[in-house]
């Protein structure tokens, strides 16, 4: 009974620090929402106004002369390298974990396993310095010019000009390296544990021994599929550091094509938190609370999207089924 | 049973104190001769403080100095918070600051001028002509093109690309913003009106632009971008050389165009420093006299007067040696500072006894 209760306490703990979490982010940027109203998710101006001149009262909140706060550059750079990590690394995740869980001989697959999840220990700091040091210069002299003269050609949003490699693009490769390990480990697991009987079924009524896995191994793995995809989510749009490093933190403006900077908003909190401290009315810090309560409405709005997509697909299924 | 566990956990716990409190005592034995000063902030005084660093140990092996290149925004908020001893600032901080905080101290410790650099393929081995109205046209993106009539107009007989110009700005709170944008304001009315300057400002969008981390970011953005454009403080005189980049001639108030240089910046220095108050907090960005640099200023330790005794004791030491030998031709050449004049050391000196 003891145990139990203890048992309760712990699990009882985690709902209660998410909620503090969004309660003290809903109080403490309480102002800052009043301040900027709807206009601070449709705006393209983050300004701290004027940090040398004297405070002053505007809508009844003591701000510098000039502040202004809008983030829409940094919904956009959020949602869009996100998306694209996710169209990078879904299926090239799926393609490794398949390879891991079918292709390679099993003396070799727990060797080869275990270097896939230690991917996924690596800090992302460490994915950061690897993109500003290799994949920058190596984007900007070789892969941006040739997609501008190739895709550029039929996509707008793939032509010219190529920039200087700290870009949209290279965010969003740099978070597909970071989150393809979470897609490929969870699923392998997933697709290894899948029971023999259905493949041997397969196999037994003429399929393939590709087909046996693409009609039915993997559609029984999909379940795993999305959940990994939902964590591999999570990551993208909070991921701080390696973004910071190599999206050139774009200001005040939504990108043009696909090689031009962007900013996110978890990287902008790192870099603009030091600046921000330096006003006097407080007001920066506390829209800076505003961008993390923002990103916490968006998470689980994608999130709660992806669920419903996924409620909505299984019903579908089973009628189909039917 | 259970007194038994009992005896024997005090005797592993006796022996873990012991081992612990050898341990300390070795560390305090450390402790004991050395005061510990945190110095955090501006990447621009940077370099400056890693030679000051090893030379002042070895005459005061008591004090252990650990330096950091933060930005100068880091460095004024941390030395506020009283994080760190001693902030590190290429900027003053404003009137409404002060009055939140009367108790920081803005002392200068040398002067220091900024660069504007840039990485025009076959041309960075000249010196291309640039003004502070041609810069804030570029920097609110009303001239796209390094061949644009105005840039051509300041650059006669150089053959200049039709290639988009990429700008580079600094991302974090940084002294090197600040002076540039006060370059950019006091020359150039509309960009005053507009965007004004500070330690950051609110950049105009310009698409293409780039955001980078303190003066080595700066350096490594506008190496791996070709026709971009950046402003590096003279400290990374060295590294833009070792980048192969090129560097800027600026138009002063007088309408000449000058490069950093101790001559330069000597001129300006004069024209500025009998303007000082007694707090020190002035700016002197775009002085008169034909052969001043525009782009200089006093490089400030950021300091809270109210300290333990025995870190007061080591802050003062330090600073008044940095005002003396630091200020000395050894160190200044090698960063490409310039030492303060005597009137100024003087109100420094002033502001340095205020801490105790």
């Amino acid at each position: 009974m003891k145990f139990r209760a203890w048992l309760a306490l712990v699990a009882g703990i985690l709902p209660v620090i998410l909620l503090a979490v969004v309660l003290f982010l809903a109080f403490y940027s309480e102002q800052a929402i009043h301040f900027n109203g709807w206009g601070f998710v449709v705006r393209n101006t983050w300004n701290l106004g004027n940090l040398y001149m004297d405070p002053i009262t505007r809508h009844g909140f003591q701000v510098q002369p000039g502040a202004t706060y809008g983030i829409l550059f940094l919904i956009v750079g959020t949602l869009l390298s996100t998306f694209l990590a996710l169209l990078f690394a879904v299926p090239v995740g799926i393609g490794a974990a398949i390879f891991l869980a079918e292709a390679i001989p099993s003396h070799l697959r727990t060797w080869i396993s275990f270097f896939v999840e230690l991917l996924m220990a690596i800090p992302s700091v460490v994915f950061g310095l690897w993109g500003y040091v290799v994949v920058i210069p190596f984007l900007s002299r070789h892969l941006f010019p040739l997609l501008a003269a190739t895709l550029g050609r039929l996509i707008p949003f793939f032509a010219g000009p190529t920039g200087s490699g700290y870009s949209l693009l290279t965010a969003s490769i740099v978070l597909a390296l970071m989150i393809v390990p979470i897609i490929a480990a969870t699923l392998r697991d997933a697709l290894v544990s899948q029971p023999v009987s259905l493949r041997e079924a397969a196999l037994g009524l003429g399929a393939t021994r590709f087909e046996a896995l693409w009609k039915v191994i993997l559609p029984g793995a999909r379940k795993t599929l999305i959940g990994a995809t939902f964590l591999a989510l999570g990551r993208a749009l909070g991921e701080t550091m390696a973004v910071l490093m190599v999206s050139g933190n774009a200001l005040n403006y939504l990108p043009h094509n696909i090689y031009d900077p962007i900013s996110t908003m978890a990287a902008f909190i790192v870099s603009q938190l030091d600046s921000a401290l330096q006003d006097p009315t407080g007001m920066a810090v506390r829209s800076l609370a505003e961008i993390a309560f923002v990103l916490a409405i968006i998470s689980v709005i994608v999130n709660g999207l992806a669920r419903l997509l996924l409620l909505v697909w299984n019903n579908g299924q089973r009628t189909a089924a039917v | 049973m259970s007194m038994k566990t009992g005896s024997s956990r005090r005797k592993t716990s006796v022996v873990l104190a012991a081992t612990l409190a050898m341990g300390t005592m070795m560390v305090s034995h450390a402790a004991l001769a050395q005061t510990r000063l945190l110095e955090t902030g501006s990447s621009l005084l940077y370099p400056l403080f890693n030679l000051w660093v090893p030379v002042y140990g070895k005459s005061h092996p008591g004090v252990q100095i650990t330096t950091q290149s933060t930005g100068s925004g880091t460095g004024i908020s941390e030395a506020v918070s009283g994080i760190a001893q001693i902030g590190a600032s290429d900027a003053y901080m404003s009137n409404a600051q002060i009055k939140m905080h009367p108790a920081i101290l803005n002392i200068p410790l040398t002067i220091s001028s900024q660069m504007i650099n840039y990485n025009v393929p076959g041309l960075n081995g000249r010196h291309l002509r640039l003004s502070g109205p041609v810069l804030a046209d570029m920097y609110s993106g009303q001239i796209r093109y390094w061949d644009a009539p105005a840039v051509r107009e300041l650059n006669p007989g150089v053959r200049l690309p039709h290639k988009q110009i990429v700008l580079i700005h600094r991302t974090d709170g940084s002294g090197d913003t600040f002076i540039f944008s006060q370059y950019l304001s006091f020359s150039t009315p509309s960009w005053n009106n507009s965007v004004g300057y500070g330690t950051t400002i609110s950049w105009p969008a310009v698409q293409g632009g780039i955001g980078a981390e303190g003066n080595p970011g700066m350096v490594n953005a506008c190496k791996g971008t070709p026709y971009s454009i950046a402003y590096i403080g003279i400290s990374f005189k060295q590294a833009i050389g070792k980048a192969g980049l090129g560097e800027a001639m600026l138009k002063n108030r007088a309408g000449r165009f000058v490069l950093p240089a101790p001559k330069t910046i000597g001129a300006a220095v004069r024209a500025m420093a009998a303007h000082t108050p007694a707090d020190e907090r002035i700016s002197l960005v775009f002085a008169p006299g034909a052969e001043s640099y525009p782009i200089i200023n006093y490089e400030y330790a950021i300091v809270n007067a109210n300290q333990d005794g025995k870190t007061a004791g080591a802050v003062k030491e330090f600073f008044s040696w940095a005002l003396s030998h630091g200020n000395s031709p050894y160190f200044m050449k090698q960063v490409g500072f310039v030492p303060l004049p005597p009137a100024i050391v003087k109100l420094s000196e002033a502001q340095i006894a205020k801490i105790h």
